[in-house]
């Protein structure tokens, strides 16, 4: 009896600590986040940072107060887009659903994102979450906030100096996997051969989607950057189907590994005159149809990997295909601005696939166009360039005579000039500025004002972009997004 | 017209830190030289002519690749320890240095044998050693620098006879300790460096192409190209290489 409320009192006394604890955490947390928007900063790292060090249980405390739980995107590509287009999904659902931002995504920035959305009271009000998580930290968030929902969205090699070999990736997402709670569910792509090798958690739903439409053939197809092996015994594995990369209908000669049929699948796709396209998808003998504006194969992957968590999620399809038509580009992804009747188009790229996928988009536009490729190489950007060689830049010297307007800028801009070079452009014709803002500036002189400024920055160089097109007028700072 | 055949060693499973970048300069300046270049793709289990081969290329690779491509150099080992004594050219980075090498001692002491073609041995590290890297060059006199990046776990300890590629600079080279960085043995050459290392460092690829050349047995002057765009890339590689702290990151694995 005695030992019984002592317990109780000790349980009490450290529910009280815990609160003792995240109070001043989330206040010195909140403080931070003013004190560093007063310095012109998003800032995301920081803040967290500093909370987690006054109490390290900060981020799962705050995300018991989310009822419907908390969604988790992964993967090397399209993670910041797909998060986006779920959190648009459940806000159409009447959720109220807390977002971070891609420069967020370790375990500091989502804890900040929790300290800005949560009240000084240490509480926080909202239904759910949608996070995107950076691989490497994957495991560390997944057992702190404890989602009921994880989407993979795919792995592709990456920035080699942060996150190593694909090897490790995979293994790091399959450690996440293994820690989120059995109740929940997690969201793969079928089309992508490294993970539905991943060991499935007993007890866990599993849901897979992917694409089984026909698509143009590729010309860029000599990347050589991803290996399309067996993972089971190590053969060349055979596409019946090849999007890009190695995601397709794959099947392996040698043994019985082949893509398993996909509970949700994109079965048509009519691209329509003004660039957006009829889908049609299909789960369970039923289908929907929808328009869908964001351009490029990959996207389809993010609409997919979207559709299939809302239905996860028990939200009723008719509302997910309304909510995805009215999907916007998110942050540095494919953002329009317009200047002086100049239409400029922002596109973050930042590995080898990524980027040959936004290049074969853009690239397709039909207009004149003009491009500035700027590549810093901070730690968010990967301080590793040798990627930019293994990115088909070569698609630029095919579409020359449509590019009236080539410029390179950046810490790396002279790697980005020789990279080019050696793609067979004319280096002479490419002015090279490292100072971000002097290049737009000059790009923005110097393209003729019909047509399209196409600028492809690297994660941190698009930060500084924002900046400058914010100091004209364009777009708003990113937490006011 | 004079023709260099350029071997690509597995470039399906050897390609990882923008291997492409270093083939593409090769051939690029071979070509505005009008200098002919037959690439030939070797894909694991095809079987190898060296005799025909000038320069042989060997890119790194992911651990998991690495091992399947041993077994398969294994078998030609005899006659590209043969050819390499002929003065044939071989370029190799990373994964590849550590393969031309007698052994690597992996993590658990196991010890994996190399291919033996230059004196050095490999330790498997507990950390990575990442970042810009420079190093003072003397196949040139006066020497040159060289400015690439390094991202390896093993560390590389030279024989006797082995003169390095260079003396570190900035960043770790062979081993972090030594300041050595690379191989060289004959015509064969081995770097941890990449970045990619041949395209902003022409005055290698150079070197490369004219060994290739003199080893076929037409030896060309090489016509010079203008490499001002190439030599600023180096430039400003070497100053944010000086400009940045380099940490010793840790191993996610």
């Amino acid at each position: 009896m005695i030992a019984n409320s002592l317990r109780k009192f000790k349980g009490g006394l450290k529910n009280r600590l815990f609160k003792i604890r995240s109070l001043p955490a989330v206040w010195i947390g909140k403080l931070l986040i003013i004190l560093t928007r007063i310095l012109g900063r998003g800032g995301t790292t920081l803040p967290g940072r500093a909370a987690r060090l006054i109490d390290p249980r900060l981020s799962s405390h705050l995300a018991e107060y989310l009822q419907e739980g908390i969604i988790t995107v992964t993967g090397t590509n399209g993670k910041t887009t797909t998060a986006s287009l779920i959190g648009a999904i459940f806000e159409k659902h009447g959720l109220h659903c807390i977002r971070n931002r891609s420069g967020s995504n370790m375990i500091w920035g989502i804890a900040s994102t929790l300290i800005e959305k949560a009240t000084w009271f240490a509480s926080l009000h909202g239904d759910c979450a949608v996070m995107e998580v950076d691989e490497g930290a994957f495991p560390g968030v997944v057992g702190e906030i404890k989602p009921r929902g994880t989407v993979i969205t795919n792995i592709f090699r990456d920035q080699l100096d942060r996150y190593g070999e694909l090897d490790h990736i995979r293994e790091s997402i399959s450690r996440g996997l293994q820690v989120q709670p059995e109740n929940g569910f997690e969201v793969i792509n079928a089309d992508d051969p490294t993970l539905v090798t991943l060991e499935a958690a007993e007890g866990k739903k599993r849901w897979t989607f992917g694409l089984e439409i026909d698509t143009p053939a590729d010309n860029f197809l000599n990347t050589g950057c991803d290996l399309k092996m067996c993972p089971r015994c190590a053969s060349n594995l055979n596409y019946s189907r090849l999007y890009y990369a190695h995601l397709g209908h794959y099947y392996c000669p040698e043994c019985d590994f082949k893509r398993p049929q996909p509970d949700v699948t994109i079965t048509k796709r009519i691209i329509n005159p003004d660039g957006s396209s009829l889908l049609s998808i299909t789960f369970a003998d039923q289908s929907i149809e929808f328009s869908f504006i964001l351009p490029g194969i990959y996207n389809l992957y993010n609409a997919l990997a979207a559709f299939t968590t809302a239905l996860a999620a028990g939200i009723p399809p008719s509302i997910t295909g309304e909510a995805l038509e009215k999907a916007a580009p998110s942050f540095g992804r494919m953002e329009q601005f317009t200047l002086n009747g100049i239409k400029i188009i922002m596109a973050l790229i930042k590995n080898p696939v990524g980027a040959n996928q936004v290049l074969r988009t853009l690239l397709s536009e039909k207009e004149n166009l003009g491009l500035l490729l700027a590549i810093n190489d901070k730690i968010a950007d990967g301080t590793d360039v040798s990627w930019l060689w293994d990115v088909d830049f070569e698609q630029i010297a095919a579409a020359q005579n449509r590019l009236a307007y080539v410029a390179v800028s950046g810490l790396r801009a002279w790697d980005m000039a020789v990279r080019l070079k050696y793609a067979g452009l004319d280096s002479s014709r490419i002015p090279v500025e490292e100072d971000t803002a002097r290049a737009l500036s000059t790009a923005i002189q110097n393209i003729s004002p019909d047509s399209t400024l196409l600028i492809l920055p690297s994660y941190t160089a698009m930060l500084e972009m924002r900046r400058h097109l914010n100091k004209m007028g364009l777009g708003r700072p990113y937490w006011e997004d | 017209m004079v023709k260099i055949r350029l071997f690509h060693l597995y470039p399906e499973h050897l390609n990882l830190y923008g291997d492409r970048g270093n083939m593409l300069a090769l051939c690029r300046r071979a070509e505005w030289r009008n200098i002919a270049i037959e690439i030939v793709s070797i894909k694991p289990g095809e079987s190898i002519n060296f005799s025909s081969c000038d320069l042989l290329f060997m890119g790194g690779g992911q651990d998991s690749d690495q091992k399947l491509i041993v077994e398969d150099l294994k078998k030609r080992r005899d006659e590209l320890k043969i050819a390499a004594e002929n003065g044939m050219v071989i370029f190799s980075v990373c994964g590849s240095y550590q393969l031309l090498g007698n052994y690597y001692v992996a993590v658990g002491g196991e010890k994996l044998a190399g291919l033996g073609i230059i004196d050095l041995y490999t330790e498997a590290g507990s950390r990575r050693l990442i970042g810009n890297a420079v190093i003072d060059c003397p196949l040139w006199q006066p020497p040159r620098t060289l400015a690439g990046f390094e991202n390896h776990a093993g560390k590389t300890y030279l024989g006797p006879s082995v003169q390095p590629l260079g003396t570190v600079l900035t960043g770790f080279g062979n081993n972090g300790s030594d300041k050595t960085e690379g191989a060289v043995h004959n015509n064969v050459i081995g770097t941890y460096l990449h970045g990619s290392l041949l395209p902003k460092n022409p005055w290698l690829t150079d070197y490369l192409l004219e060994k290739a050349l003199s080893y076929r047995g037409t030896p060309v002057k090489l016509a010079s190209l203008d490499d001002s765009l190439e030599q600023r890339a180096h430039d400003s590689a070497i100053v944010l290489a000086r400009s940045r702290r380099h940490k010793r990151l840790s191993t996610r694995a």
